[in-house]
């Protein structure tokens, strides 16, 4: 599209004919696909016309194509050299210099064509966490569920992320937000025993943080350590009455003791709090048939299939409806539910295939 | 492997155990036996899976006495044919002789059960009297050739494999003895684990090198075989429709589950759906765990099974269901609801908070404190020996979890063993004939730790059953003592024999009452019997 204004261009300009020819049998070749056969021509055109900037740009964007973003490089700068406010080299170049590692010298030009993934994955590499975010985010904007997209705002969000905590524990080592800080990376370790360290300090200093007590309680939960689970979880439902999250918890902690009354009671407050949260009301009517009320399990888990139809979430609480139905003597729900159950775990994780 | 019991160091552990445990850990004079997995680099899945202890009489002196289970010697690779030095005494198989004073001689020769079979590295051990002469038989598993000695009654052993028919092969876990079809004869239901050899073996975890987890392996089937009376086997696996199922099993327990008059087979499975495989009565078997409720974890999810015990643990006369698994799965309890149903009870039962981070292998049902419920004791420890390089939280080391029933409901007690160990075999027994069960667990390249019941003053009974129209001991007899009842069986826990007596304690109760039901369909009652002795009940040989 670019060589066709081009040649209304070459009209305009003093171009010599021998340059010109050499310019339009390197469209030619470059629309037929022999990239190096319209290299060759756009270089001879710029030995021709050393002061025609298109001939440099073109050059170096089949040079682009050829992936030899080294040798693309000279002929674009000549042809910002020559033409500065050629846009379409501002960006090749921005490119060309960003796939050869050399982000910083990238980023002038890629930000005067708003070429904004680009400039975001520049921004990456050279630190610029945040105005990263705020580039890949608009760009995201334009081309939403982009995987590479996604995955440069990941990568860009998590680094920022993880500098801001990094400034935090160099510049407040003691305090109790790098405590948490730390007590959390070392949960995604699976560090438990350094987790609940950091933890217990954490609350030492300042009990009134929210979620400090919940996090020390998902530690504990983590090594299977229910009671201490539940005493941790406590402190914070009491802390945060309205938090369902705290509820919630409270009442799993609770059901792994075998305390099911008192994990019911929790499980239907997180309910009421936050309701229609499908891991809740599979652990309500877990509880709930473990209590005894049948009624509510069946209530509970029904709304688990219903909301979520075909996870293994859902596969679950088929498996809980057929138990609670051969309790019941319900011969055939029972045989409907685990029917379900099956294909539903067939769907989801399909048997592996005996090697011979 | 630092923490081992040895006998320079085990007074130490001792000493760390709080106060008021239930028992003491001994190391009895002679028993010198350690269990040769031979780790490797390799990973080798068999050299994390043994080994087996059985605790029976087998010179009828009684006393019980020990037989341990050993591995073998496994290289760097493997060289064809496998070996694993069995010659080597190092790695033989032990029976250890029970003296007056509790303490030990090794027999292992003069009985005849030095060879272990070249190619076999060894897992478990089955104990049952096949041949109805009243002495125990012994038959041992392996990855390889199973072997079965007959007890000659005069204390030595002949290897009679070959002429029975139950070599088998492949990779063979747990076995045990029980008369499926009611004839009389004890027939042998042998778990075998998965198609693996060292040649096709691999290693999982990458940096990290670690065993396999069952799933990178072929499933295969288990072995059942019918005792035809006359000193020989025939293998039914197919026709009574065992083998129509694939699996990865690593446990077996036998119970009535249904009260049909036919004993029943529960097979714990490692990384997939438990097998119940319910008996017809007409020599066949349907697998129905899924439909019965004894398949899967509460949450519908499927379990590293292990170990198992098949006996009743509510007191309401009919048999349940334990399985041990790995971290994170709890221990599965399935409560027998009566017409050959269960529902998973492990949270209801306090299993929850007590196993969830463990892994179980051996394990038994027993009064430990002869209250008239039946505790828990697990042989714990981790598949993986580098777990703890992998996830924190975990450990491959563990000590033994002992939980005391009250009134159906698990509550952790004080074993008075804090080391942690490679447990794997746990069988079950009273050592000491004080009336007070004690137990041996085996540790994976250590010695086995004898747990000696410190006893108290609750009343028991011990019960030996001879049957007559039955199994000469009564396998598979459902005997009630005042509100406790037991399957008769020396099946269960993990590769594993447990001493055919039946132990009941009775509380306060200075008597009881005991119900008999034979496997021939015999009833018995004995009202007003004495507390605190060993009763041998015969069968009455009515027509």
């Amino acid at each position: 599209m670019r060589h066709s204004v081009l040649f209304f261009c070459l009209a305009l300009q003093s171009i010599s004919p021998e340059g010109a020819r050499h310019m339009q049998a390197g469209v030619e070749a470059h629309k037929q696909g022999r990239v190096e056969a319209a290299i060759a021509e756009f270089r001879k055109a710029t030995e021709t016309d050393p002061e025609f900037a298109e001939a440099f740009l073109d050059l170096g964007e089949e040079l682009m194509q050829f992936h030899d973003y080294g040798a693309a490089v000279a002929p674009l700068k000549r042809a910002l050299e020559l033409q500065p406010d050629l846009d379409a080299a501002h960006l090749q170049l921005g490119y060309a210099l960003l796939s050869l590692g050399y982000a910083s010298e990238a980023i002038p030009h890629l930000e005067r064509v708003h070429a904004l993934e680009a400039l975001g994955i520049a921004q990456i590499e050279t630190g610029q966490y945040q105005e990263a975010v705020a580039n890949l985010g608009a760009a995201l904007v334009k081309r939403p569920n982009d995987p590479d997209l996604l995955y440069y705002l990941g990568r860009a969000s998590g680094l920022l992320s993880k500098r801001a905590i990094d400034t935090l524990v160099s510049s407040h080592p003691d305090s109790a937000r790098a405590h948490q800080a730390m007590g959390e990376n070392y949960f995604v370790l699976r560090q438990m025993p350094q987790a609940e360290q950091e933890y217990r300090e954490a609350i030492r200093q300042r009990p009134e943080i929210p979620g400090l007590q919940l996090e020390l309680g998902l530690v504990y939960a983590g090594a299977a350590q229910w009671d201490k689970a539940e005493g941790a979880f406590r402190t914070e439902a009491k802390r945060q009455p309205g938090s369902a999250e705290a509820a919630y918890h409270l009442g799993t902690a609770l059901l792994q003791q075998g305390k099911t009354h008192e994990a019911r009671a929790e499980l239907e407050r997180a309910e009421k709090l936050q309701p229609d949260m499908p891991e809740t009301l599979y652990s309500l009517g877990k509880a709930a048939s473990l209590d005894g009320d049948l009624l509510l399990a069946e209530k509970s888990w029904t709304r688990v299939i219903a909301l979520e139809k075909e996870t293994s979430l859902a596969a679950q609480a088929h498996f809980g409806l057929a138990s609670l139905y051969r309790r019941q003597g319900k011969i055939s729900e029972a045989q409907r539910e685990m029917q379900e159950f099956k294909r539903l775990q067939s769907a989801i994780e399909p048997p592996r295939s005996e090697p011979k | 492997m630092g923490s081992q019991v040895n006998r320079r160091n085990f007074l130490r552990f001792s000493a760390m155990a709080a106060t008021a445990p239930i028992f003491d850990l001994k190391l009895p004079r002679g028993l010198d036996f350690t269990l040769q997995n031979s780790p490797t680099p390799e990973k080798y899945l068999i050299e994390t899976m043994p080994g087996g202890v059985a605790l029976f009489d087998y010179n009828n002196d009684g006393l019980l006495d020990i037989f341990l289970v050993n591995g073998g010697h496994l290289t760097r690779p493997m060289q064809l044919p496998e070996k694993f030095d069995r010659a080597n005494p190092r790695y033989w198989n032990r029976l250890y002789r029970q003296n007056k004073d509790g303490s030990f001689t090794d027999v292992t020769e003069a009985a005849g059960l030095a060879t272990a079979g070249a190619g076999n590295y060894g897992m478990g051990v089955a104990v049952g009297d096949y041949d109805n002469d009243g002495f125990a038989d012994l038959f041992v598993t392996s990855y390889g050739k199973n072997v079965l000695y007959h007890n000659n009654g005069d204390g030595t052993f002949t290897d009679v494999t070959e002429k029975a028919g139950v070599a088998g092969g492949g990779w063979s876990v747990s076995a045990g003895f029980f008369d499926y079809d009611n004839d009389g004869h004890l027939d042998l239901f042998v778990t075998r684990y998965m198609e693996w050899d060292t040649k096709h073996s691999k290693t999982c975890g990458g940096a990290w090198r670690t065993y396999c987890p069952p799933v990178e392996f072929p499933a295969t089937t288990n072995l059942l075989y019918r005792n035809r009376g006359d000193g020989t086997f025939e293998d039914v696996s197919q026709k009574s429709g065992i083998a129509a199922k694939k699996g990865r099993a690593l446990g077996v327990a036998f119970a009535d589950c249904d009260d049909d008059g036919f004993m029943d087979i529960f097979v714990a499975n490692d990384g997939m759906q438990q097998y119940l495989f319910h008996n017809n009565g007409n020599r066949t078997f349907t697998e129905c765990a899924l439909e019965s409720g004894a398949a899967l974890s509460t949450d519908g999810k499927p379990l590293s099974g292990m170990g198992t015990v098949f006996q009743d643990y509510d007191n309401d006369g009919k048999p349940d269901i334990l399985v041990t698994v790995l971290p994170r799965e709890i221990y599965a309890l399935y409560h027998n609801d009566g017409a050959g149903l269960f529902s998973a009870r492990s949270l209801e039962a306090g299993l929850g908070a007590l196993t969830a981070g463990s892994s179980g292998w051996g394990v038994g049902l027993e009064d430990f404190d002869n209250d008239g419920w039946k505790d828990l004791l697990v042989a714990q420890s981790h598949v993986l020996n580098n777990v703890e390089a992998i996830d924190h939280s975990l450990h491959y080391m563990e000590p033994p979890l002992l939980a005391l029933n009250r009134n159906g409901r698990f509550e952790h007690a004080d074993s008075g063993i804090t080391i942690p160990v490679a447990g794997r075999g746990l069988a079950f027994g009273d050592l000491n004939n004080d009336g007070w069960m004690d137990a041996v667990l085996t540790v994976l390249g250590g010695h086995p730790l004898v747990l000696m019941n410190r006893g108290g003053k609750r009343h028991w009974l011990a019960i030996k059953l001879r049957g007559t129209r039955s199994n000469r001991d009564g396998m598979g007899a459902r005997v009630r003592v005042n509100r406790q009842t037991r399957f008769a069986t020396t099946a269960g826990s993990y590769l594993s024999a447990n001493d055919k007596r039946l132990h009941f304690g009775l509380d306060d109760s200075n008597t009881a009452t005991v119900e008999v039901l034979w496997p021939s369909g015999t009833r018995q009652t004995l009202k007003d019997v004495r507390a605190n002795q060993f009763l041998e009940i015969r069968e009455v040989e009515q027509s």
